[in-house]
């Protein structure tokens, strides 16, 4: 144990530049991963938000009663698909845009508090939010707000169903895409960080096969050789993942929250970094590459060995 | 000691050794001779497991080693010292820690190694250069370090392949007489060379290959009673 300590020791001692630019490649390895696991989050979390947005107003005609609205607002509020129904009276809605452009209350102040339509604003539930079930939801409303007129005519209670189409159609077509790019960039990144480390402790092994020749001549058994070696790829996955947790700090603190409040109108949630869990698989991963390399190296170059 | 029987090692369709049979008794120095090509070195190797025969069998110490695995390969070379013509030493290590190699692999204590080295060292005549980097030292002195690790852990048989090849005529003197130094403390010494002059100052029994053939056998040459030869050196 002491014994191998020392062997360890030695090792690093009289190859440091190598442990120092295998490290540094651990931790460059890792820092891409990282990054593309925090973009990931704030996607994450964008699409999650947006989801959230699904929404639907559905504007009362003219004329409409009260009751009606009220009855309206009873029956969609009782759907499963409906995680949450608002009432807007005429009145509420003058107040709203009224609050947002004050320029227009002389405008409204001359049409009277009838002159914006009456709502029901819908919020759906999460997995309402493909533009087929949104479709099919709108439809179903506007069956129920069918209503025979006075004069046998067939009317509606509604003015218009307003779900913004062609936005959830292509935010959905953006997100299946957004998905599909990050599973194929998260697979390029894995394995340029595979063939990145490996090949770098691949050349690291390479500079001393001399002495990896001369072990086995002298009668090491091939655990006595790679013993060190994979405790040196475990120091470097150590060193590289701490390392790597600290730049990637920086990188979130200095570019993706200041480019997130110029952006924040589109993106929603503010990005957060990464938490402990990822932090810790994410060092985990820089420790099984350090260690996997070099055993993998070590052992292609006692099996060329006489 | 060694017994090979019917080795044949082909290189695909090369046949660097054809049906090699010979006894090497404990304590015997055997020159192993031939042109360049002859298989003096695959000889070699198939003894210290770096080569397995295509076909035959052989004994180390009345041991079969004929096709070890890559663990019992360790466990024979811990029981020989080999030395070649490029030293193979660790340059950035010191002297003893360049010895202290072959005790370190087999698990040796610390105070077993601190004895054992200076005893190597003392025996090559290296004895205080312990200290020096192996990088540091003339090609005689690394081959003399070379032959230290060689025998720091008592082996039974040493196998030499070319060991004077890349010294000058007084370090290769100097370093055979230290071969016949090792071997008069009782061990098999078996020494690959194609130097005429110093198998002529040290006469011992010859191997001589020709083609991956055994030609001759060769009994020491009796004109001189050469200073080192001991009672173990038998025809
Ligand atoms: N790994 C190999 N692959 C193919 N052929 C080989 C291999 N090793 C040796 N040989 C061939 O086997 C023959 C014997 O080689 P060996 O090295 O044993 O000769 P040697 O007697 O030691 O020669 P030298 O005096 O030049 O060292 C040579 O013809 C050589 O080319
Ligand atoms: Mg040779």
């Amino acid at each position: 144990m002491i014994e191998g300590l020392r062997r360890v020791v030695r090792g690093i001692r009289e190859h440091f530049y190598f442990f120092v630019v295998s490290t540094g490649v651990v931790a460059s390895a890792l820092v891409l991963l990282g990054l593309f696991a925090m973009v990931l989050r704030d996607v994450n979390a964008m699409v999650g938000s947006w989801q959230a947005d699904q929404h639907v107003s559905a504007y009362f005609a003219a004329g409409v009663t009260p009751e009606v609205e009220t009855e309206m607002h009873a029956l969609v509020a009782g759907r499963r698909e409906v995680a949450k129904v608002e009432r807007v009276t005429s009145a509420d809605a003058a107040v709203w845009m009224t609050e947002r452009a004050p320029e227009l209350a002389a405008v409204f102040s001359e049409l009277g508090p009838a002159a914006l339509p009456a709502s029901l604003e819908i919020t759906l539930q999460p997995e309402i939010a493909t533009p087929e079930k949104m479709e099919a939801f709108v439809a179903s409303l506007k069956i129920q707000g069918t209503r025979p007129d006075g004069d046998g005519v067939i009317g509606t209670v509604w003015e218009d169903v307003d779900y913004g189409q062609e936005w959830v159609a292509r935010v959905h077509t953006f997100l299946s895409l957004l998905t599909a790019l990050g599973f194929a960039f998260g697979a390029a990144t894995g394995l340029a960080t595979l063939f990145l480390v490996a090949n770098t402790i691949h050349l690291v092994v390479h500079a001393r096969q001399d002495e990896l020749a001369i072990l086995r001549l002298v009668g090491a058994t091939e655990r006595y050789i790679v013993g060190p070696f994979i405790v040196e790829g475990v120091m470097q996955g150590l060193i590289g993942g701490l390392t790597a947790t600290v730049v990637l700090y920086a990188i979130h603190q200095g570019l993706l929250v200041r480019l997130h409040s110029l952006l924040s109108l589109a993106m929603g949630a503010a990005p957060t970094f990464l938490p402990a869990d990822q932090v810790v698989v994410l060092v985990a991963t820089g420790v099984a590459l350090g260690a996997g390399a070099a055993w993998g190296a070590v052992r292609r170059f006692l099996a060329r060995l006489p | 000691m060694i017994r090979l029987y019917h080795i044949v090692k082909s290189y695909g369709e090369h046949n660097a050794l054809r049906d090699v049979s010979v006894h090497v008794e404990r304590g015997e120095f055997i020159y192993i001779t031939g042109p360049s090509g002859a298989g003096k070195s695959t000889l070699l190797k198939i003894l210290y497991g770096a080569e397995r025969p295509s076909s035959g069998k052989m004994l180390v110490g009345g041991l079969d080693v004929t096709a070890l695995d890559r663990e019992r390969v360790a466990q024979l070379r811990r029981n020989m010292g080999i030395v070649f013509q490029d030293f193979k030493l660790l340059p950035r290590r010191t002297v003893a820690d360049n010895v202290a190699l072959a005790l370190e692999v087999m698990g040796a204590p610390r105070d077993q190694i601190n004895r054992r080295v200076p005893a190597a060292l003392n025996i090559v005549g290296l004895k205080g250069r312990e200290g020096s980097l192996a990088s540091h030292l003339s090609g005689g002195e690394q081959q003399r370090v070379a032959i230290a690790r060689a025998i720091v852990n008592d082996p039974a048989v040493m196998l030499c392949d070319e060991p004077t090849g890349n010294l000058d005529g007084g370090m290769a003197v100097e370093v055979m007489e230290i071969l016949q130094a090792i071997h008069r403390r009782g061990t098999t010494v078996l020494v690959a060379t194609h130097d005429q002059g110093l198998m002529d100052r040290f006469p011992k029994r010859v191997l001589r290959l020709l083609d991956g053939r055994l030609s001759t056998i060769e009994p020491p040459k009796r004109r001189s009673v050469a200073p080192g030869v001991g009672p173990a050196e038998r025809g």
